[in-house]
């Protein structure tokens, strides 16, 4: 058998081992890093296996030193292989199949408030900052709160059957109603707390009107209630117009207009000013004081000030929804676009 | 209301645009809907509020316009020349209801002459969108759009029997308007009545057969007061509403009742001839009892944030009519309202009369408000967790109406054996039930978005339902209702009971609400109940009950799949599941504080179960036994697989096969530790629930 000197071999192996660290580091995808591997570590074939058998050619004296550094030499080479597997298992950009990026993702379904639910947090969430608080209260009521403690008497047109969902069942002689108002709560809230009080009521209330892109029977109210020693019309239009610049970003005029409610005395209807125009917001004014009297209060230490908003009617024109009664269509293509 | 501008510059005379005059009046409160040209002559519509029948006619607008362009206000004082012999001799007039007419007038003008009116009482008419008829019609219809008060002209000679009776029409009782439509009255209405019969609908109509007539010669001219809810009910019981009811509804100015018979008397001598008879046929006392207010100076500038002098409060309502009286005291003066503001009466009135003409421009807009935090309530962050949840989930919240049809309300609500609350008129469509359960509502709503192709129907709305509480109402006024508003949140879902379950259990988590076995907190948890209800499929539905320290076990919810019928009704594609939670009984759970459990340190060690128990024992059991045996080294009990096979388990056998995860948080267990736990866990399901390890 021809001999072969030690250090012919130990430069066959290293020369083995650089020629499969740069087979392995440059190898692009696992055809190549499987052909380096049958290559270099084949059992049956590979060039290390060949190596391995020119052992038995060597010095006996020889034969630890060349063991070693063959040992040595495989266990690199594995681990070469090794890292470039996982290299590729990794999905590094360059080393792994280019992929259509403009392909669908995986669709992740999220759900979505109605916009009526996001309309009334904003709401809620600027006058929140502004120190009021929000309440709900009971939608069927009864004629005191829906009416008397309103100051709307018995004559008023605002009682009609007609223009009212009246309940067949009644409390002995009082009709229960479905309220028309959310200033029921407000008048539920001063019966129970004394002033200061800084409240928003919100919730559905319900009216006899037919259905069409710009009524509905049910819709939703906000109602901002302050009663504070020495509050004035000052506060109120001060506090509109830091909702109003808030809610509608930037600085934004308040105007008010003389209106009528039997609730509030002086009542004004509250317009902001939205892209050059005056837009109607609500209905605002000084709580009357036959309102206080009616809870409890004197109307001569206290002072406060209400203002209600339309919720439909801010959302409808906040989306750009031209009819509201999409609101209650709850067609899910509308519902997810909020 | 609609305004003529010529008409207006009879009593006041204005140099100023339309447009500037309706912006003034705009911000006194009139609400300006539109003008249009209309020949030579201007339309302007605006919108009146209930308060301000005075600005229901011409003069009274004019006055306000007076008022804010500080100009003369021109009001005519007619004084028609009666040439004829006593108008009592020719009428007797009698109110027998003075509760609903206090008072009530006649003149009586024979001998007219009944044509067309001149071409300027025409034109002015078309103007304002009212029709020509006859002079003699065109004259009251031009005085009430004049000042505000209806009249009514009856042809005398069709007055049977030499008088007017005002009283409550008797029930049933018939009637033929001068539309030729014949009404059935109520004692609510009141009628004018001659000897025989009705021959007006007080303050709303004439009768046909009275009416003015080319034939007719002698008139009767009517003013008169009505009581506001006499005409509403008339008018809106009878679809019948005309310009006149309007204005009675809303009551004109009492000074107006003889100035405009006076007017209207002057006007048909003028335009159709005819001699006024002597004296006025008078029954029954006007009612007018203008306010005396007293004002404090000081006042205005407490409610309005603005100072206006004393002074220039008292010129603002001087302009207005208000007339001042002696001082009660120093520092406030004592006013006495005109006729024609009954709505003024308080010293609020007068200092919102003074923020009207002073303007509201003049309220400063940056007054600070003192700091004060706020909370959201414990219901509105219930409310706040559980649509967090549900949308995370990929639910839409919907809004459906709170008010149902009967279809939607016929089956059985998960609150209430009591019947709906029934509404009138109805909400919309025969839509007249209160809503006991959201689920129906959300079904429907499903198969709406789904038949549209929509991607997909998963609904949830957080909402009341309305039940009747059986318990006796309390009778104070401001005590308690007897309708009960539980909060609801309820959803739909494509699946099947397990699906809506783990639904459940996600928003009770959330909420900070164990299920089953688990303490949570040691303050509440709930228990899955098989439940049988109209609404869910039998055998794939449960109760969710829960349980408090110290309280009753209530029903907090139902979840289980939709039955097939009510898929069928709603022509729904199943499995579909739903879940409906009371709100109102689980929101107490988020207001828990929330304190760290701090995770352990050391491994934990899986051990799986393959237990064989009869096919009746129920998860839960088994779940407790495993818990009561392991303790709180039972990190997570998980359910693998169950299967049933006669032959290699028994018949009425099944597998159970459970993953446990055991844990401690003061030390490594070791292989034995968990050998000794499994087994106590094993002993204890075979002494509960007869299980062997297979």
């Amino acid at each position: 058998m021809a001999a072969i000197s030690l250090d012919a071999f130990l430069a066959e192996i290293d020369g083995l081992r650089s020629e499969a660290s740069a087979a392995l580091a440059t190898a692009a995808d696992e055809a190549a890093v499987e052909a380096a591997r049958v290559e270099f570590l084949g059992a049956r074939s590979g060039r290390l296996k060949a190596i391995q058998k020119m052992l038995g050619g060597l010095a006996v004296a020889d034969k630890p030193a060349a063991g070693k550094h063959f040992n040595d030499a495989k266990g690199a080479i594995t681990a070469l292989l090794t890292a470039a597997q996982e290299r590729l298992a990794g999905g590094h950009a360059t080393a792994v199949e280019a992929i259509d990026v403009t392909l669908p993702g995986e669709p992740v379904r999220l759900g979505h408030l109605h916009p009526i639910t996001q309309t009334i947090r904003r709401v809620q969430e600027i006058m929140g900052r502004l120190g009021f608080e929000s309440v709900t209260g009971p939608e069927v009521e009864d004629q005191w709160h829906n009416f008397e403690a309103l100051a709307i008497g018995t004559e008023h047109p605002a009682r009609d059957p007609l223009d009212n969902f009246y309940l067949a069942v009644a409390r002995g002689a009082d009709p229960l109603l479905l309220r028309s108002q959310t200033s029921t709560v407000q008048i539920r809230v001063m019966e129970q707390r004394k002033p200061p009080l800084r409240i928003v009521s919100l919730g559905r209330v319900y009216r006899p009107d037919t259905a069409d892109a710009t009524h509905y029977p049910m819709f939703h109210q906000v109602e901002g209630l302050l009663v504070e020693p020495g509050t004035t019309m000052a506060h109120l239009k001060s506090v509109l117009r830091l909702f109003a610049s808030s809610f509608l970003g930037g600085d934004v005029k308040v105007r008010f207009r003389p209106s009528f409610f039997p609730f509030t005395e002086p009542s004004v209807e509250v317009d902001m000013e939205w892209g050059g125009r005056w837009i109607e917001m609500g209905g605002a004014g000084m709580v009357d004081p036959a309102v206080l009297e009616a809870v409890g209060y004197d109307p001569d230490t206290v002072t406060g000030f209400a203002f209600g908003l339309g919720v439909e009617r801010i959302a409808a024109r906040r989306y750009g929804v031209a009819d509201i009664r999409d609101f209650y269509r709850n067609d899910v293509r509308f519902l997810q676009q909020f | 209301m609609i305004l003529s501008k010529t008409w207006l510059a009879d009593y006041v005379h204005l140099d100023a645009p339309t447009e500037q005059m309706v912006e003034r009046l705009l911000m006194a409160g009139l609400n300006h809907e539109s003008t249009v040209a209309h020949g030579s002559d201007e339309a302007i519509e605006v919108e009146v509020t209930s308060n301000r029948p005075d600005w229901l006619g011409h003069i009274g607008v004019a006055r306000e316009l007076a008022v804010l362009f500080g100009r003369p206000l021109h009001v005519p004082d007619p004084q028609p020349e009666e040439t004829g012999p006593a108008a009592a001799a020719s009428i007797a007039i009698e109110i027998r209801s003075p509760e609903i007419c206090p008072y009530y007038c006649g003149r009586v003008i024979r001998g007219v002459q009944i044509g067309p009116s001149p071409q300027w009482l025409v034109d002015r008419l078309a103007t304002v969108g009212v029709a020509t008829v006859n002079n003699v019609v065109d004259i009251t219809n031009y005085v009430m759009l004049e000042c505000g008060q209806p009249l009514h002209a009856f042809d005398l000679g069709q007055v049977r029997g030499g008088c007017i009776i005002v009283r409550r029409a008797e029930a049933g009782e018939p009637f033929t308007a001068i539309n030729h439509k014949t009404y059935t009255l109520t004692d609510h209405m009141c009628v004018i009545a001659d000897a025989e019969r009705p021959v007006a609908l007080a303050g709303v109509m004439g009768g046909a057969d009275s009416e003015i007539s080319e034939s007719t010669t002698d008139i009767l001219l009517e003013s008169a007061q009505f009581a506001p809810l006499a005409v509403r009910a008339a008018a809106r019981g009878l679809v019948l509403a005309s310009g006149s009811s309007y204005r009675f509804e809303r009551g004109p100015d009492p000074a107006a009742v003889d100035w405009a018979s006076r007017r209207a008397a002057a006007l048909v001598l003028e335009l159709a001839g005819g001699s006024l008879a002597a004296g006025v046929v008078e029954a029954g006392a006007l009612a007018c009892a203008p306010a005396t207010i007293d004002l404090r100076d000081h006042r205005a500038a407490d409610v309005l944030g603005v100072d206006v002098p004393a002074g220039r409060q008292r010129e603002i309502l001087t302009s207005l009519g208000f007339v001042p009286e002696k001082a009660a005291a120093a520092g406030s003066s004592r006013w006495r309202a005109p006729t024609w503001r009954r709505d003024a009466w308080r010293e609020i009135d007068l200092i919102e009369e003074i923020a009207r003409i002073e303007g509201y421009d003049r309220v400063p807009e940056d007054q600070p408000i003192a700091a004060r935090t706020v909370e959201l309530s414990t219901r509105e962050r219930a409310v706040r967790a559980v649509s967090e949840v549900l949308v995370a989930a990929g639910f839409c919240e919907a809004m459906t109406r709170s008010v149902v049809a009967e279809p939607l309300e016929a089956m059985e609500s998960p609150w209430t054996d009591a019947p709906p609350l029934v509404c009138q008129p109805a909400l919309i469509r025969g839509a007249d039930r209160l809503r006991r359960t959201l689920l129906p509502s959300l079904l429907e709503a499903r198969a709406g978005t789904l038949a549209v192709g929509a991607p997909h129907g998963e609904l949830f709305e957080i909402a009341h339902a309305y039940l009747s509480r059986t318990a006796p109402p309390p009778a104070d006024l401001r005590a308690g209702s007897p309708v009960e508003e539980p909060l609801l949140v309820s959803l739909v879902t494509a699946g099947e009971y397990l699906r809506a379950k783990g639904l459940t259990e996600a928003v009770l988590a959330r909420l900070g609400i164990g299920a089953g076995h688990l303490p949570a907190g040691g303050e509440a948890r709930v228990e899955y109940r098989a439940l049988a209800i109209d609404l869910l499929a039998a055998g794939r539905a449960a109760e969710i009950v829960l349980h408090r320290r110290e309280r009753q076990p209530v029903r907090v919810g139902v979840v289980g799949e939709i039955a097939a019928t009510v898929l069928e009704a709603h022509s729904l594609i199943g499995p579909v599941a739903a879940v409906e939670l009371r709100l109102d009984q689980l929101d107490f759970a988020v207001t828990a504080e929330r304190r760290l459990v701090r995770p352990s340190d050391f491994p934990a060690v899986e051990r799986d179960l393959n237990l064989v128990v009869d096919d009746q024992v129920p998860w839960a059991a088994i779940a407790a036994a495993i818990h009561a045996a392991a303790g709180p080294l039972v990190e997570q009990c998980r359910l693998m697989q169950v299967w049933q096979d006669a032959e290699r388990l028994g018949v009425g056998k099944k597998s159970v096969v459970v993953s446990l995860r055991l844990r401690s948080d003061s030390g490594t267990l070791s292989g034995d530790e968990a050998a000794r736990i499994v087994e106590a866990v094993v002993a204890e399901c075979g002494r509960r629930v007869g299980a062997v390890l297979r």
